[in-house]
């Protein structure tokens, strides 16, 4: 072939060369020498023009293997050394793989001509703005022949084949990096959009169209199918394609109106879930896939051979099946400006037209099951299911139901609404184990309902039939979950637990049945308080041998949809009463008949009854209650003294017209029925069960936690609800208790932790600033005192590591780190006074239990909370004394540890021991983060006082301690290197003035770290060290021009015994760079920082700079590489007029090269 | 705060009592533990109900502080757990005797002679070779439950 490049071998070289690759190849098979063998390959990879050699592999070799890596070597070869290349090389490598792969379209072992064809198609995209138009055409227009049939099938097949490679290595998520910049990437996409991809789209029709007569004429043969399945699936990876031209080629807002009368919506930007995507082709395809009629072809192509097939029962997981019902499902996710502004008749036509394709697949709603346990793949009907997801994401909830009005005497919600009823059946029925079609098919239903449910205002409108159907559906779910849950209430509650995967999980299906129920909520309301009267009512006629546990479980079930149905989950958001429910229930005129307001009081005075012992022990289990807390926590927020109930005004998503009938009167009940009054004898209820669960019920974590995290939480949450709270004789009695007695001393102490945070945060209600500080005093004193005098006692030594001293000790300071966390500016003052009154006890502690590690986590994490709250609020004598107490700490750490080793016979001990150590250091680098921020946030009044504490003095003590104890070993924990290198990063950032004052010692710790961190696999951290480096470099040249010592003699630590350092440590750093950039894999997403380390570095350091280059020139021995590096080095620094200052635009100029600079020299070197 | 709360039983004489009482919810991972009564080191805890309806169990997995073996034990969350006093105290290297034996400098000067070297090979030739380079050598003795080891070792520096 003309035009290959290189210098051609001899025979007898090329010759040897295949045996060897050969033999490599197959001993990699085989496992035997893997690590000889893939040097040998790599060899091969990487020698210089190997295309002579892998040619001859590729025509001779009898061994796949061998061909494969062949193809793999002239790709990487190719890429390598394409600057290198003439353009009838580079077109001649191109030809060479396509013909290859054309010849040899029959034959075996299809991957080796897969991969053929995928160098072929990084080739042209590498080339992509290299060849001139003409040159592209052409050799594309001998695919198109391949494509159109002309030489047979086979061809055909790889004809597709290569184009499918071209579109994926277009398309950003799929294409080889190549060492080209991301600009690189988004032009050869956009180029392909919209030079090529519809017309490869009817090319791959075309060839599609021709087998689809003769398979529905039955006489295709295998290859014939299989290149209309190829084609199918290519036009479906088209439609995939991330389209950018369309989005912005129309303006919305002037069709805005037709909008809400057709009922199409424009709004929408992706299907969640399910990893699809809408497709939006924009005008330029219109003739492609509407106007000819595309999609009526394939429907009634897939229907045909549905019909035909219909017997055969895996016929639907048969390719061409596949790959058509796909571009169906792509069809169906058709939007935007696609469809003529027509008020959305085209974009209706054409979703009714698929709709009525697809109803075969799902209907008759209870066929289908029954179908699929007779054996038949699901897969039909899961695709069904997609397309009426797309469906509902692109209409308004009133058009989705309409669709298929004109096909069926019923709306399409209804048709849902029986699938969904047949599958949640399915699913609960406990007898089908293996089916996992009804998990999966359920899942889609449920977002479909989601999708049409979850809309606000007049988007989600319901039809009189929709909500029968809703309400039909809620009381078939609620049925059929019910019956199993009393199936399940026997099994041990473990994870196979079938119902609940997951939490979160199981909380998604819950709040889709949720969005169902509040559908027809004027039923669902009713129904749900019947169903719980009854079974509460069941529960009061006990007799003594009845086992309730059924109906406990089945409470517990009915607990958590009456949870989602009434309130939404909000975190962290102000939750507001759910929109359907407040819109609802327009006939009710008396609070008490309210549906909502009766539901509620039926589950609190159900709650109520646990308070009474008797009840209590038979039939309020563990988990009951976890319910009943976790369904009072989400009601608190919803309905306890909602926050607008003083206004009479709910302000809702701003549709205006509504609001008008805002005074109808069951929105008022919603919002008073818990107001004031009521509210206080509800919220004394719900503190009185929450007191109850944390004393009568020793040990159940999971239910106290509950109380801790969520319940209580809420009560403090808002602060007018605090303030009602506050004056409860229960609440007091809890924060009694809690200070004085020993009863919640049992409780684990992280429990007791979040406890005193609850506690502590309830005092910021007081409106007197004195009074909430009394408040925490109260309540914290006597952990102070209790503290205090544990560390002061004489038999001190002897006590304190027993057990039980040391179980009181960690619980004091859990609550002491929880109040800490509580710390508000209402309470700041009095938290200090807590945290001041501890300080020299828990120094004392420190060193008595120096060999504890978990009291000696406490008391750190203590110190990093407490520093966290405090700092901002502190002057300047305060200051000092909390930075001092930090150092003490810092150091008593440190001598106990330093040079430490401990050892254990078991190496999981020995383990744990390693990740305790880990832990402390984190929190210790947390403390000297949390004091860095002191400079950054201040809210003390005097802060301009002479005498402060110079922070960045402190840190820099803090680090001298700390650094010894971090090792190399240590970094290896990415949380902590992560928290390490952005400490060093800001400081050397912030105060590099401050380094030169360190000692040899630390600095060079500082600077191996560094080292370290450049090794490092992950780019944040690689990211920080080059900041660090910068700073560095730049304080260096900043000092140097304006004549100073600068680094001084740190910067000269050249006494490393292992050689590390020989040179001055800027000029280690700019060697250590160049060689990053050029030699390693440098990610590009780097090169910005790495641009501002590299220009301090080489204005630092001119001569050593320019001494490098030669080195790394003199290295190379072939003389174009030479010749191109040098430029490239030389462009590096000369281009943009770069000037020799540190200014911003100066850094930029230097980014730009350098990104230059990368591109040009990527791949060059690499290999060298 | 009144006075019967908060103090703990435990007197300054502990010899009296090896172990303590606690719930078994309370016991948290890396915690203490008496299962069969050795005593262990808590590395897993996790919680499981007898049926949905019954009461809590805590699954303690936990590793033998002296001889590492694992063991294994299931208690209802609202029971006590034996925790057993784990002391840890620092002694000064003086001697190692050929027999295997270390003599040990206590606080008030007397001498410590009854502890064997450890098995561990790395430890015990970190302290035979530091002790044979002069180091001054501190080590860390762990005591539970009427049995003792050595646990960590420390360097504080060449005599000076």
């Amino acid at each position: 072939m003309q035009g290959f490049p290189g210098a051609m071998p001899d025979a007898g070289q090329l010759q040897s060369t295949l045996i060897a690759i050969e033999r490599a190849c197959s001993s990699i098979q085989m496992h035997m020498n893997p690590a000889e063998a893939e040097k040998i390959i790599i060899s091969l990879r990487q020698s210089t023009m190997p295309y002579h050699t892998c040619r001859f592999i590729l025509e001779n070799s009898k061994m796949p293997n061998a061909r494969f890596q062949a193809a793999g070597a002239i790709g990487d070869a190719a890429i390598r050394e394409w600057g290198m290349l003439t353009d009838e090389d580079k077109k001649g490598l191109i030809l060479f793989c396509l013909h290859y792969t054309m010849e040899h379209a029959s034959a075996a072992n299809a991957y080796v001509q897969l991969k053929v064809s995928a160098v072929a198609a990084q080739l042209v995209k590498r080339g992509w703005f290299d060849f001139v138009e003409a040159e592209k055409i052409n050799i594309l227009l001998e695919v198109k022949q391949a494509i159109l049939g002309i030489h047979g099938s086979d061809v055909q097949f790889a004809g597709i084949n290569f184009l499918e490679s071209l579109v994926s290595e277009f398309s950003p998520g799929t294409s080889t990096a190549m060492g080209l910049p991301k600009d690189f990437h988004d032009q050869c996409h956009l180029s392909m959009e919209l030079n090529y991809l519809k017309e490869f789209y009817c090319w791959a029709q075309s060839a599609a169209a021709n087998a689809v007569d003769r398979i529905v004429g039955g006489y295709a043969s295998a290859s014939e199918e299989k290149v209309c399945s190829k084609a199918l699936h290519f036009m479906f990876q088209i439609l995939n394609w991330n389209f950018q031209k369309s989005s912005s080629a129309l303006d919305y807002s002037n069709n805005k109106s037709n909008l809400a009368s057709s009922g199409i919506r424009h709004d929408v930007v992706q299907l969640r879930k399910f990893e699809r995507s809408l497709v939006e082709p924009g005008p330029l395809w219109h003739d492609a896939l509407l106007s000819s009629g595309h999609t009526l072809w394939l429907l009634n192509f897939y229907a045909t051979l549905r019909q035909k097939n219909s017997s055969d029962v895996l016929w639907f997981d048969f390719p061409l099946a596949v790959s058509a019902r796909q571009l169906i499902l792509q069809l169906c996710s058709l939007t935007g400006t696609i469809f003529p502004s027509d008020n959305g008749e085209m974009h209706i036509k054409h979703l009714i037209q698929i709709l009525s394709a697809i109803i075969d697949w799902v209907e008759p709603p209870n066929i289908v099951p029954g179908t699929l346990r007779s054996g038949r793949s699901e897969s039909e009907m899961v695709d069904g299911f997609h397309a009426l997801l797309s469906m509902a994401t692109l209409t308004s909830t009133m058009l989705f139901d309409n669709l298929l009005r004109s096909l069926r005497p019923f709306g399409t919600i209804h048709l849902l609404s029986a699938l969904t009823c047949e599958v949640v059946q399915a699913h609960a029925s406990k007898n089908d184990d293996e089916q996992t079609w009804t998990s999966e098919g359920l899942d889609i239903l449920l977002e479909i309902w989601t999708v049409l449910l979850g809309r606000t205002g007049n988007e989600k409108k319901l039809s009189a039939e929709s909500i029968a159907s809703a309400s039909n559906l809620f009381n078939t779910v609620v049925e059929s979950h019910l019956k199993a849950a009393a199936e399940s209430a026997f099994e041990d509650d473990s994870d196979a637990d079938y119902f609940h995967v997951s939490v979160s999980k199981r909380d998604e299906t819950l709040y889709a049945y949720a969005l169902i129920a509040r559908a027809s909520i004027e039923t669902t309301a009713t129904f749900l308080t019947k169903l719980f009267t009854e079974r509460f009512a069941l529960l009061s006629q006990h007799n003594e041998r009845w086992d309730p546990t059924q109906t406990l479980e089945e409470l517990y079930w009915l607990l958590l949809i009456t949870g989602h149905v009434l309130t939404d989950p909000g975190e962290g958001e102000t939750v507001l009463v759910p929109e359907a429910i407040q819109d609802g229930f327009a006939g009710v005129s008396d609070e008490l008949q309210h549906p909502v307001v009766v539901l509620s009081w039926s589950i609190i005075n159900f709650a109520r009854q646990s308070l009474d012992p008797e009840m209590r022990k038979m039939y309020f289990s563990p988990r009951l209650m976890e319910a009943i807390i976790w369904f009072l926590a989400r009601w608190v927020d919803t309905y306890l003294m909602p926050i607008d109930a003083t206004k009479g005004h709910l302000g809702t998503s701003g549709h205006d017209e509504e609001q008008q009938q805002d005074s109808q009167p069951s929105k008022r009940f919603l919002l008073s029925f818990a107001g004031q009054n009521q509210g206080q004898i509800i919220l004394d209820i719900i503190v009185r069960i929450s007191t109850s669960t944390l004393t009568s019920y020793p040990g159940e974590n999971e239910l106290q936690a509950f109380t801790c995290r969520k319940l209580l939480v809420a009560l403090v949450r808002r602060r007018h609800v605090c303030l009602h709270l506050v004056a409860l004789e229960s609440w007091r009695d809890l924060a009694r208790a809690f200070a004085n007695e020993r009863s919640l001393f049992s409780m684990n102490s992280r429990l007791q932790r979040s406890l005193a945070e609850t506690l502590v945060s309830a005092a910021s209600s007081y409106k007197d600033l004195e009074i909430s500080n009394q408040y925490v005093r109260d309540l914290m004193g006597p952990m102070t005192a209790h503290l205090v005098d544990i560390s002061n006692r004489n038999d001190l030594k002897a006590v304190a590591q027993h057990a039980d001293a040391m179980y009181m000790v960690s619980c004091l300071l859990e609550r002491l780190r929880g109040a800490s966390r509580a710390t508000q500016p209402r309470t700041q003052k009095s938290i200090f006074e807590m945290g001041y009154a501890v300080m020299s006890a828990l120094l004392t502690l420190l060193e008595l239990y120096k060999n504890q590690s978990t009291v000696v986590y406490l008391i750190l994490k203590f110190a990093v909370d407490f520093v966290e709250g405090e700092l901002a609020f502190l002057n300047a004598k305060e200051t000092s004394i909390l930075v001092n107490f930090c150092l003490r700490l810092l150091q008593i750490y440190s001598s106990n540890n330093i040079g430490k080793i401990s050892l254990s016979l078991s190496t999981s001990l020995q383990s744990e021991a390693q990740a305790e150590k880990y832990k402390d250091l984190r929190a210790l680098l947390q403390l000297l983060t949390n004091i860095c921020s002191k400079d950054l946030v201040d809210f003390s009044s005097d802060s301009n006082e002479v005498g402060s504490t110079d922070i960045a003095e402190v840190i820099y003590v803090g680090l001298h301690i700390v650094t010894p104890l971090i090792s190399l070993e240590l970094l290896k924990y990415p949380k902590l290197s992560c928290d390490y290198f952005a400490l060093v990063s800001h400081l050397l950032e912030v105060y590099p003035e401050k380094v030169a004052q360190l000692n040899k010692e630390s600095f060079a710790h500082i600077i191996r770290t560094l080292d370290f961190g450049f090794q490092h696999q992950d780019a944040d951290i690689v990211d920080k060290c080059l900041r660090a480096v910068n700073a560095l470099a730049s304080y260096q040249y900043k000092e140097k021009t304006a004549g100073k010592e600068g680094l001084g003699a740190n910067a000269m630590s050249s006494e490393e015994s292992n050689g590390e350092f020989q040179e001055s440590i800027l000029r280690y750093f700019l060697r250590l760079l160049l060689q990053l950039l050029l030699f390693h894999d440098f990610r590009m997403e780097l090169a910005g920082s790495a641009a501002d380390a590299l220009l301090p570095l080489l204005l630092c350091e001119q001569d050593m700079y320019q001494r490098l280059v030669q080195e790394f020139l003199d290295k190379q021995s072939n003389p174009a590489i030479k010749t191109r590096l040098a430029s490239a080095f030389s462009a590096l620094t000369s281009t943009n007029q770069l000037s020799s200052s540190l200014d911003r635009p100066n850094r930029f100029k230097f980014r730009k090269n350098l990104q230059i600079f990368l591109t040009e020299t990527s791949g060059i070197t690499s290999i060298i | 705060m009144s006075d019967e709360e908060h103090h703990f039983e435990s007197k300054a004489d502990a010899g009296a009592s090896k172990t303590y009482p606690q719930q078994a919810g309370a016991i948290r991972k890396n915690g203490y533990i008496v299962i069969k009564g050795r005593p262990c080191k808590v590395v897993e805890v996790s919680i499981s109900k007898t049926g949905k309806h019954g009461h809590a169990k805590c699954h303690f997995v936990a590793i033998d502080i002296f001889n590492a073996k694992k063991l294994e034990d299931i208690v209802p969350s609202s029971h006590n757990c034996d925790v057993p006093h784990v002391n840890r105290t620092d002694y000064q290297l003086i001697d190692i005797s050929e027999d295997g034996f270390v003599s040990l400098l206590t606080d008030n000067g007397n001498t410590k002679d009854d502890l064997r070297l450890p098995t561990d090979e790395s430890l015990l030739t970190q302290i035979k070779d530091g002790f044979a380079e002069g180091k001054d050598l501190v080590v860390t003795v762990m005591s539970a439950m009427g049995e003792e080891q050595i646990c960590a070792l420390k360097d504080i520096g060449p005599k000076s």
